[in-house]
């Protein structure tokens, strides 16, 4: 369940425009109006590329009268970046040990 | 580290010149020794370093059974220099479908009178992570919590064009 929920995040960070949008909203939320203005790109493809942010988790949206606001998910953020963090260390521990094994058993004498 | 594309870079400078850690990934006694944390062993069942040359290890714990750890393929072999696989091909190229895909790219440079060792791994998806904990690499499993500041660095330089 987690696993396929993250599998969706990540799918959704494959276009950069969807990095975008989460990156400003990472400095607080925004109007629709507000958010789309840099991109360039017709309003119906963009409220695609925010309806995938919002389906995979990444942000959420509140409507107020006319103004629909988003607002990024931290939880999100957190849960894709702990994974990588896991796969991090394990790729740490390994080189380690590589860099332990070369060192002790196949470096040259030191002349010293 | 690039959370958004769940890839990552790790770097170290090992004390011994790039022929000795050469050695380490390309001669089969020595690779197994360091692939799989101990009391983990490890067999390496393919290590054949050419282009489409299969990658394949099997681990086990305690003289139990044999079980798989890694299968892929290489892609890319420069003596000394450069190391390319991926989980996402079985030996020949064969498509496959692992349970962690992934790439790496390993590049050894001499420097300092040693080897600057960098690895980058970009990996496809995060799906069956948990199978990974459960196949027994849990070093590094749950210890390290990230930081949402890592990722909201680069997020913050990912701007609109």
């Amino acid at each position: 369940m987690e696993n396929d929920s993250l599998d969706k995040a990540f799918h959704a960070l494959a276009d950069p425009t969807r990095r975008a949008v989460i990156g400003r909203l990472m400095q607080g939320p925004a109007a629709v109006s507000q958010l789309a203005g840099p991109f360039g790109i017709g309003l119906p493809a963009f409220l695609k590329h925010l309806r995938v942010l919002e389906e995979s988790g990444w942000i959420r949206s509140e409507k107020r009268g006319r103004v629909r606001t988003c607002h990024v998910r931290p939880e999100r953020l957190l849960a894709a970046e702990r994974w990588l963090t896991q796969q991090r260390a394990i790729w740490e521990a390994c080189t380690d040990r590589l860099a332990d094994y070369v060192e002790t058993h196949l470096a040259p004498e030191d002349p010293a | 580290m690039n959370a958004l594309q769940a890839e990552l870079a790790i770097s170290r400078l090992i004390k011994a010149p790039p022929a000795a850690v050469w050695r380490a990934w390309a001669e089969r006694e020595h690779f197994e020794r360091w692939w799989i944390p101990h009391p983990i062993e490890c067999r390496a069942v393919k290590l054949d370093l050419r282009p489409g040359g299969g990658f394949e290890t099997h681990m086990r714990e305690d003289g139990g059974e044999w079980r798989p750890h890694v299968e892929g393929c290489f892609l890319a072999v420069e003596p000394e220099e450069r190391l390319v696989f991926t989980t996402m091909l079985s030996e020949g190229w064969r498509p496959s479908e692992p349970w962690l895909a992934l790439t790496a790219v390993i590049t050894l440079a001499a420097e300092d009178g040693g080897t600057r060792y960098s690895a980058r791994v970009m990996h496809k998806t995060p799906e069956d992570a948990r199978k990974h904990d459960e196949m027994g690499f849990e070093e590094g499993w749950g210890t390290a919590i990230g930081q949402l500041g890592e990722v909201a660095r680069i997020l913050a330089s990912a701007r609109a064009p």
